[in-house]
């Protein structure tokens, strides 16, 4: 049988598409084996052997503790204030809104529309915009990590919403409660189950993002570890990490102990005012500062003379074509590697092994992880695949371990009973099962790889991101316009053909 | 003779190209208590979603309080209560949540909202679940976790603290076993004397069970769309129900 034979053989279905991008490692693993070099060997060494090894000096601590208040306070403001926003917006840009109010689409698809530019553009790259013009503050990284959050909670708060059943809002509607009744009555479910699943899971979300900030002088935990990376002094580096890591398990215990009750939510009532209090807090806190921060309007006009473009049109075209390899290799490993992690390592000490390297892959921001894989390797588009890959891989590593453990297991054991090996069952018997859902997961991930392409792309000299932080480096606010029009273009086409797939999958 | 609360004049209604409604005329007065008959796919919930506004009519008009459903202000609409097939209960709410729901059209937003937070208990809602014989062990669990008759109470329940004008209800009897049917056919037909609520005299119930028919003023059979029959209790005969029954031994 030829190959072409064999290529044609084969069906694509939700099972067969999770397992075929594993073949991205044969180019991939071709160049990152040629640009491999030893030299970085002795400091990658020093590197693990520092893991149990971190510093715990009175004086390194203390600076830690005002490092990790830095990035607890970026974090949970621009939390509380993403998810409160989001789910304004969410509702303000549902259909169920429009139906009950009677308003006409077309604000719809305009508030979507600005929405799908706020979130098209990562978190890093409005802190380092926003940084050229406030200048370094807690509360730019507050605003930074707030735009595209808000814009991203939006979005999958107005999604959950598409799922309301409209039988039920005919329902309502025919006793003829007013229109505020009928909208809370009907979202209240929804938008409580969203806010355990998804809106406390982005406070972990929104701790990393204010690390990934702080690697580049927002301050914060990041701070700490850029610094201590570039020093090479691993020990202390180690003991940030190991404070991160702890204070992402603090939160996440937080998270999953906090359940609404809908029938009985009285204790919940409590919670639900001192999260509002706090949001109008945060508001007014953040308001304030950008009221009375010396902002520059030049910038602005600035940005719209496109008299002193420096980059040509193919220069751009190949960013972008760079861009979107990055994207496409990295999405290639998130999907894959976990299945075949998975069917390679099926007994549940490594499973265990791989959940804690796991952990860690998504601990440490992507900008640590290509530093280090920096110190044996040449800057490339594999590489920095690669490392958005692997980082973006421990993420739907967690998804996939966690539907797996709650998915019944009926059909494995039947599989099992009537002799199959373990592996063909598993594939058969509980991944096939949730592939689907596993698929439109990691179409939703693809989209924010685009999106990270930005982290990558500035440490390791390529793509749009690092034709973005030239131009902010020089001031060249034409440039960072059209760079940001490039971004947006590639990240709302992604969206757009992945609200297709996801579509296909459903 | 006493206006028409609901008049339907040559109503017709397309579905895919093809009519589920062809050119019905009908005129619902105060007191009427009205059976609608007829097959599987005959037009019965169709006929009741044109009826409480959910649908509008491909051709033809439909009055309600002598008006046209657009020009209805919301206390008028509130006048017309449903009991739905397929109920249309919030799963993830609790039964007394939900039943509250039938008074969202009368009270305001803050009343939705205390009712979202279970902040208040109203009395109202307990009396009415009782009159329908649901169990105060149920009222506050979650709809998903009930079953198919206890649903159908809290529907009914929904339904009645309404306090409607006109009562709407296709197949409000499913899933109830022979008592709870007598019980709730009394309700309906307001044999039940009680002080909590006001249950409305003029009802039009789609329904199955050819032994209750009887207890209808006025029985009206659908065949293929169409009204073919329209008759009064005194004018039933069993051999005129034929045409609009699958018979099973149920029946």
């Amino acid at each position: 049988m030829t190959f072409m034979n064999l290529v044609k053989k084969i069906k694509l279905n939700p099972t067969s598409i999770s397992f075929l991008p594993i073949f991205i490692f044969i180019p991939l693993g071709f160049q990152l084996l040629n640009n491999f070099h030893f030299g970085g060997i002795e400091i990658f060494t020093e590197f693990l052997a520092s893991i149990v090894n971190p510093d715990f000096k009175k004086e390194i601590l203390i600076k830690l503790s005002t490092r990790l208040k830095e990035t607890i306070y970026i974090a949970f403001a621009s939390w509380i204030l993403s998810i409160t926003l989001g789910l304004i917006l969410g509702i303000l840009s549902s259909d169920i809104f429009f139906e009950i109010f009677k308003i006409p689409k077309f604000i719809r698809f305009f508030i979507r529309f600005i929405l799908a530019i706020l979130r098209s553009i990562h978190e890093l790259i409005w802190c380092l915009i926003l940084m050229q013009i406030y200048g370094v503050n807690l509360s730019v990284g507050i605003i930074a990590i707030c735009i595209p959050y808000t814009a991203i909670n939006a979005k999958v708060f107005s999604e959950q919403l598409e799922n309301i059943n409209y039988k039920k809002y005919e329902s309502i509607k025919s006793i003829s409660s007013n229109s505020f009744s009928t909208l809370i009555t009907l979202i209240w479910v929804p938008l409580s189950e969203i806010m355990e699943n998804f809106g406390f899971y982005r406070l972990e979300c929104s701790i990393r993002s204010s690390t990934i900030l702080g690697l580049f002088g927002i301050g914060g935990i990041g701070t700490n570890i850029i610094l201590n990376f570039k020093a090479l002094n691993f020990n202390e580096l180690w003991t940030s990490l190991w404070a991160l890591a702890l204070l992402v398990i603090i939160s996440k215990a937080l998270i999953y102990n906090f359940k609404f009750n809908y029938i009985k939510p009285n204790k919940s009532i409590f919670l639900l005012i001192i999260f509002s209090t706090l949001f109008i807090y945060y508001f007014i806190f953040i308001f304030y500062f950008l009221i009375n921060s010396d902002f520059n309007l030049s910038y602005f006009s600035e940005a719209f003379t496109f008299s002193n473009i420096n980059i040509s049109m193919n220069e751009l075209i190949s960013d972008s074509l760079t861009t979107i390899l990055i994207t496409l290799c990295a999405t290639a490993i998130a999907i894959s590697l976990p299945p075949v992690l998975f069917l390679i390592f099926d007994n549940m000490f490594m499973i265990y092994l791989l959940r804690i390297f796991a952990f860690w892959l998504r601990l440490i921001p992507p900008t640590i992880i290509i530093l280090i894989l920096l110190i044996f390797n040449q800057p490339s588009i594999g590489l920095a695949g690669f490392t958005l890959g692997i980082h973006n891989a421990a993420i739907t590593f967690r998804l996939l371990n966690r539907n797996l453990n709650e998915i019944n297991k009926d059909l494995y054991k039947g599989m099992i009973s009537f002799g199959s090996s373990r592996r063909v069952s598993w594939i058969y018997g509980l991944f096939s099962m949730q592939s689907k859902s596993y698929l439109a997961y990691c179409s939703y991930r693809s989209e924010i790889i685009i999106r990270e392409t930005a982290i990558v792309g500035i440490i390791g000299g390529t793509g749009l991101g690092w034709q973005l932080s030239e131009s902010l480096s020089s001031f060249a606010w034409e440039e960072v316009f059209i760079i940001l029009i490039a971004y947006s273009s590639i990240a709302m086409v992604g969206e757009i053909l992945n609200g297709k797939i996801k579509s296909n999958f459903n | 003779m006493s206006k028409a609360l609901i008049e339907l004049n040559n109503i017709s209604f397309k579905y895919k190209n093809s009519y589920i409604i062809k050119n019905i005329n009908l005129k619902i007065f105060e007191g009427s208590q009205i059976a609608i008959i007829g097959k599987s796919g005959s037009g019965k919930t169709t006929l009741i979603s044109l009826l409480n506004g959910t649908l509008k009519p491909t051709s033809g008009y439909i009055r309600f309080f002598n008006l046209p459903f657009h020009k209805l202000d919301n206390s008028q609409k509130n006048k017309i209560s449903t009991i739905w097939q397929d109920l249309r209960l919030i799963e993830d709410l609790s039964s007394e949540q939900n039943v509250n729901c039938g008074l969202l059209g009368k009270k305001n937003f803050l009343f939705a909202l205390m009712n979202l937070l279970s902040i208040s208990s109203y009395r109202k809602a307990h009396e009415v679940m009782k009159i329908c014989k649901i169990s105060p062990s149920i009222f506050m669990k979650k709809i998903n976790n009930l079953s198919g008759g206890q649903k159908q109470r809290i529907a009914i329940a929904r339904s009645l603290i309404q306090e409607a004008q006109i009562l709407l209800a296709d197949e409000p009897f499913n899933n109830l076993d022979p008592k709870l049917i007598t019980t709730i056919k009394n309700l309906f037909l307001n044999k039940n004397n009680q002080n909590y609520i006001k249950i409305s005299n003029t009802i039009l119930i789609a329904l199955h069970k050819i032994d209750l028919l009887k207890n209808f003023n006025r029985i009206i059979g659908l065949k293929n769309g169409t009204i073919s029959l329209d008759i009064s209790k005194e004018e039933l005969k069993d051999n005129l129900l034929n045409d609009f029954y699958e018979f099973s031994e149920e029946n």
